[in-house]
């Protein structure tokens, strides 16, 4: 029991769980409304983009790729369903499917070259967030209203469910985001498909000679990253109540860094849900609480840089002999001299 | 414990006194006091796993022994950077070549010097010819073959003007001139006044070349001695951690039914790297493949597993055609590979043991949800048979032992219940206490009626295990032996092209 | 084994072989191409003037591009360069804004400069901060700070002296001076990376890390002053960009990595490492500061400016990939083929 605990202890997730509960107390002390569970709850409404779509680019990572296009894919599926509800007519509902239809073609797309030619995946999707975001400009362009202005108007019922709160409280979207927790978590840890995705990212050759279909199953981790992208477009939204080509514009760093913040690696092979959704939560909070203290939120990407690279350093460090040794040696020599 | 003093009336050119290294809680030297002389080759031998490589990387600057002391010309120098080993007039030639493959082999060789570059062109070419060997200059060193890249590493250390030239398994994929060539030149080399550590597993080569061998076992020298002093035996027995009784040949020779169908069979099969390949391999039967490096015998089995084209010919699997089928496709139909190399395509480093064992039967873990425990029972039931020592499911797999991993390996590969088990240097890099356990292992698979197909290029290893041998010499099969008819001589004489009568 | 190449090739057409085959031609065609197909279908695009209209425009891209080439051949990467670019911008402008003369204003933002590049090189070679990590808390972190510096506000009312540093041009020609200079600055660059013993480090870093540590080069080194080399040009591409512009916002730059690093694949540096020129860099510079250009001459609206440059992005690097793999597989079979068959069946005894 007492050598669970400690592994319990040492493991990363646990210490995101720790900073996440030192963040609530500090910016509790600070002020007092940041207590209030209405507040608390109600913050995540703000950044609900980054925790969804980073739940499932933690996929793309496992595999050892990169995918930093899933900004552009929210903000094109953002304006395609303005287009098609506005200028074709089509029902929101049906266009909110059609949406999650372009997300996933969107990702099929790059992850069909990554997987199949030899590509570095940091470049396909480079290449993608042009396109994608390219194509938003494109499909803007096919409706009546001005790009800048963007498409509002919509009916009240898709406009609510991204209003409610269960209890006046807890808002829907953090129930959306517990829910694709769970159904992430699933799919990573617990189904023959996820791991299949870990032997990819560990050893993709060995993977082969294993008879795994190792590019299906890259391609498919860029699907599920697209389909995440176009989701949280449909939610963002919803919330706004515009539909704008350029929603989602400035996500891709924080989602790296919440991916990356919950310990997944991005050589591939390591990484955990509960770790992702724990660190975005993280980010999503320090932003938050510093910003309800008065820090200028243009000022509030400062601290999240600074704990990306203290945290990634301070693992780093630790698991290198070397450095480890000496620093032990330099601090013995001058603890020694005195 | 044989140790001779050597009569030499000079320094010795480096010394290594009362080494230890470990690697977390693994001791792998032990305490290592080593000599050596201008104007020697020393040969070391040793198993895997007994602290040669630790050992050369830490002469070389890569590690840096936790206590020992390291003497450069009787003066102690102390190593903490390649650099300064180079600075030193230490050079590792590595066995896997480390060339920049975007860069011409000219680049390659000459980069980090600071001479002038029409001096080291002209020292080059002048190099390359005594040597007699042919390379293009200006070729781009991913172009090249990996016997080329071991030459263009040899050259590297050639043109430092070492004191010491530590040459790590050198000849592993060269062609007979090419060695021929290469002992040439250690011979020059040696009149010059250099010391040379020469590591190798063929016995025959420590013979041909070395003043005097060492034989390093479990992270201790056991034998430190001229060559003319040792023999073949001697060696052999030196290399066998000393509380291991030595298995004979203990292989039962059962009468394989040859009236009854072969359930694998291969027909005139050409590809890349092979062609007019024939043979059948009968259930409950052994089938060694033997050769040198480059014979194209992992080139017929990975492209019979579905990794590359073949341009002609049928491969038959209990009756059915699975020619040109992927990878998928036929490990579904019933055949399974272990690869050749563990590390690079055979294993899953930081996955647990559980995990690597149902890498290749994932499938059949359930309908969508991965069934946890019928997994634990696949691991359990692998590591009960096959006694691979592990801390439990979970460990992890690069933690384990060479021959351990290698277990895993094997377990993963016949938990598909597989027809016909191919089999890739299954003893690679394993110490011979894991290596009669794997023996064990492939002789019950054998009598429980799996067809399994062996490549090895330990001739001993072939002998040993097979009931029947094909000899492969450039993409062609040469020779075939039966289990009577095998012997070391001719089995080593075929490998090499060399054929025609009984020796 | 092959023929020795004992110079029987006369070294012209050993040169001119190799050119044939340089990544960079491919880059050269393209842009001639791309050139030619505007210019057929409005032939004002083709004239002198605009020609080096389109040179000068894209200055700051190119010796930001050269800059990151630098760390993309070593094989890592920085995503940082735009923050860079726009704290340098900030500074400066606020300097000269405030009096401070010009080379002053200079100096502090390339000192800026390299002090980023050296954090960066720090937690990349030392603390073992994988490279897009480091680099992108130092991006979030820059771009914090420039709000801070500016409180917020943009730089406006600069000197007149310091906007025209940017205009004057190369007596005789239309280029500008700080043009031309850049391009000097590529070739010397380029040199130093092919012709001189250090300057090869960098290549065969990105190219072979293990190999490179066996022969004693000294990789950590190489490293750092790869991104401190990178933060001082991009520091010099925001003073060049303060001074075109006239004006600095805090959000100058934004989006600038994004593109400099398409103009490094434009131009042949492959993201691997190893692979990859300057001259590469500075030719997809062209290229990328073109395309809005070109869409105005053939009557597409900027819009589809994202859309282009990515489908080019993808399409030359899905080329560069498969034609690569082609190669390889190729010469791998022909290795193999050449292997087989040389079999005297005879026997010697």
């Amino acid at each position: 029991m007492k050598r669970n605990i400690k592994k319990l202890i040492f493991r990363w997730e646990f210490a995101l769980a720790l900073i996440l509960l030192l963040e609530i107390i500090v910016f509790g002390r600070l002020n007092p409304r940041f207590l209030k569970p209405r507040v608390l709850f109600g913050s995540i409404n703000d950044f609900v983009s980054i925790c969804i779509i980073s739940l499932f680019v933690t996929f793309v990572l496992i595999t050892g790729g990169m995918d930093i296009q899933a900004g552009s894919i929210v903000g094109l599926t953002s304006i395609s369903i303005g287009v098609l509800w506005n200028d074709f007519g089509v029902n929101i509902w049906v266009a909110c499917i059609l949406g999650l239809l372009i997300g996933a073609l969107s990702g099929a797309f790059s992850g069909f070259l990554i997987a199949f030619t030899d590509v570095q995946p940091m470049v396909v999707t480079l290449g993608g967030s042009f396109l994608y975001s390219g194509l938003a400009m494109v499909v803007s362009n096919l409706s009546e209203v001005e790009a800048y202005k963007g498409i509002s108007g919509f009916p009240q019922a898709f406009l609510a469910i991204t209003k409610g709160r269960i209890n006046g409280i807890i808002p829907f979207q953090f129930l959306m985001f517990v829910a694709l927790s769970f159904l992430a978590y699933f799919l990573l840890h617990r189904t023959k498909y996820g791991r299949k995705i870990f032997l990819c990212g560990v050893n993709r050759k060995a993977a082969e000679y294993c008879g795994i279909h190792t590019r299906k199953v890259v391609m498919s981790t860029y699907m599920l990253s697209g389909m995440s992208a176009a989701l949280a477009g449909i939610i963002l939204t919803s919330y706004l109540g515009t539909a704008k080509t350029d929603l989602g514009k400035e996500l891709t760093m924080p989602i790296i860094t919440a991916v990356v913040l919950g310990g997944t690696s991005n050589l591939g092979g390591k990484g955990t849900i509960l770790g992702t959704a724990l660190a975005s939560l993280v980010i999503g909070i320090l932003r938050f609480g510093l910003s309800m203290s008065g820090v200028n939120t243009q000022y509030l990407d400062i601290p999240v840089g600074a704990l990306l690279i203290v945290s990634v350093a301070i693992r780093s460090v630790s698991s290198n002999d070397r450095l480890v040794s000496f620093i032990k040696h330099r601090f013995k020599r001058s603890y020694q001299k005195t | 414990m044989v140790i001779s003093n050597p009569a030499h009336s000079e320094k010795p050119t480096v010394s290594a006194r009362s080494i230890h290294k470990s690697f977390g809680s693994n001791e792998v030297l032990k305490g290592i006091d080593i000599d050596l002389y201008p104007g020697e080759v020393l040969a070391l031998v040793g198993g895997n796993g007994a602290g040669k490589s630790t050992l050369m990387k830490i002469l070389m600057g890569i590690y840096q022994a936790d206590s020992g002391r390291l003497f450069v010309d009787g003066v102690e120098t102390k190593i903490n950077k390649p650099s300064i080993a180079l600075a030193n007039g230490i050079y590792l030639v590595p066995q896997e070549p480390m060339l920049f493959p975007n860069m011409s082999v000219e680049e390659n060789i000459i980069i980090g010097f600071n001479e002038n570059k029409a001096e080291l062109r002209n020292r080059l070419k002048d190099t390359i010819q005594t040597l007699g060997w042919e390379l293009d200059l200006k070729r781009k060193a991913l172009t090249l073959s990996i016997a080329e890249q071991q030459l263009v590493e040899i050259l590297r250390g050639l043109m430092r003007k070492s004191k010491l030239l530590i040459f790590d398994e050198p000849t592993s994929s060269l062609t007979f001139n090419e060695v021929e060539a290469l002992f040439t030149m250690i011979n020059l080399l040696r009149q010059q006044g250099l010391s040379i550590i020469y590591i190798t597993h063929r016995l025959n080569e420590v013979f041909q070349i070395a003043d005097r061998v060492v034989i390093m076992s479990d992270g201790l020298i056991t034998l430190n001695a001229p060559v003319e002093e040792v023999n073949h035996e001697i060696l052999v027995r030196g290399l066998l951690p000393t509380n291991i009784e030595y298995q004979e040949n203990k292989i039962c020779s059962i009468d394989i039914n040859r009236e009854c169908k072969p359930i694998f069979e291969v027909n005139q099969l050409t590809g890349y790297g092979f062609s007019n390949i024939s043979f059948k391999v009968y259930p409950g039967e052994i089938l060694g493949i033997a050769g040198i490096v480059g014979a194209g015998r992992t080139e017929l089995v990975t492209s019979i597993f579905g990794k590359d084209d073949i341009i002609n010919g049928k491969v038959i699997l209990d009756g059915e055609d699975i020619t040109g089928l992927s990878t998928h496709e036929v490990m579904s139909k019933g055949l399974s590979y272990v690869p050749e190399d563990r590390f690079l395509n055979g294993m899953f480093r930081i996955s647990s043991v559980a995990e690597n064992t149902t890498a290749s039967s994932v499938d059949s873990l359930g309908h969508i949800a991965l069934n946890k425990k019928r997994e634990k029972e696949i691991t359990n039931y692998f590591i009960d048979t096959f006694r691979t020592r592990v801390t439990g499911c979970e460990q992890e797999m690069g933690s384990l032992s060479g021959g351990n991993q290698q277990k895993v390996v094997i377990g993963r590969s016949i938990a598909t219940k597989p027809k016909l088990l191919i089999l890739d240097e299954p003893t690679r890099g394993i110490d011979a206490a894991a290596r009669a356990d794997v023996y064990a292992i492939i002789n019950k698979l054998r009598q429980d009626g799996m067809a399994i197909l062996i490549i090895s290029s330990d001739m001993e290893e072939i002998v040993e295990l097979s009931d029947r041998v094909l000899t492969m010499y450039s993409g062609q099969i040469v020779a075939e032996f039966n289990r009577e008819d095998v012997n070391h001589d001719s089995l080593m004489a075929a490998a090499f092209g060399i054929v025609g009568g009984k020796v | 084994m092959n023929v020795a190449n004992n110079g029987k090739q006369s070294k012209l057409k050993r040169t001119l072989n190799k050119l044939l085959h340089a990544r960079e031609l491919t880059s050269i065609i393209f842009l001639v191409l791309m050139f030619a197909v505007v210019g057929i279908i409005n032939s004002n695009f083709l004239s002198v003037s605009n020609l080096t209209l389109s040179l000068n425009s894209s200055v700051v891209y190119t010796i930001v591009a050269i800059g990151i080439a630098l760390v993309i051949i070593t094989g890592e990467i920085d995503v940082s360069v735009g923050a860079t670019l726009g704290m340098a911008a900030s500074i400066s402008a606020t300097m000269v804004r405030d009096g401070s003369p010009t080379w002053l204003a200079f100096s502090a933002a390339i000192l800026v400069g390299a002090l980023i590049g050296l954090i960066n090189g720090i937690g990349v070679s030392i603390l073992k901060v994988p490279s897009i990590i480091m680099t992108l808390g130092v991006n979030s972190i820059v771009r914090g700070l420039i709000y801070v510096y500016t409180d917020g506000k943009w730089v406006e009312n600069l000197p007149f002296d310091f906007k025209t540093i940017s205009q004057s041009k190369l007596p005789g020609t239309g280029i500008t001076l700080i043009y031309f200079s850049v391009i000097v600055i590529a070739i010397i660059v380029h040199l130093f990376l092919n012709r001189t013993q250090r300057g090869k480090y960098f290549a065969a870093v990105g190219d072979n890390e293990g190999g490179a540590t066996l022969l004693g080069i000294p990789v950590n080194a190489t490293r750092l002053s790869a991104y401190v080399i990178c933060g001082v040009f991009s520091a010099i591409g925001g003073v060049l960009y303060a001074s075109r512009v006239g004006f600095v916002t805090p959000i100058s730059g934004n989006g600038y990595e994004m593109k400099v690093i398409a103009a490094c694949v434009l131009g042949g540096v492959s993201m691997a490492g190893g692979v990859g020129t300057v001259i590469g860099a500075s030719i997809g510079s062209l290229i990328m500061a073109s395309i809005s250009r070109v869409l105005v001459f053939i009557g597409l609206s900027s819009d589809y400016d994202n859309t282009i440059t990515g489908c080019l992005l993808i399409i030359i690097v899905v080329f560069d990939a498969v034609m690569q793999r082609r190669n390889a597989v190729t010469a791998r079979h022909e290795r193999l083929r050449a292997r087989t068959g040389n079999v005297n069946l005879g026997g010697i005894k």
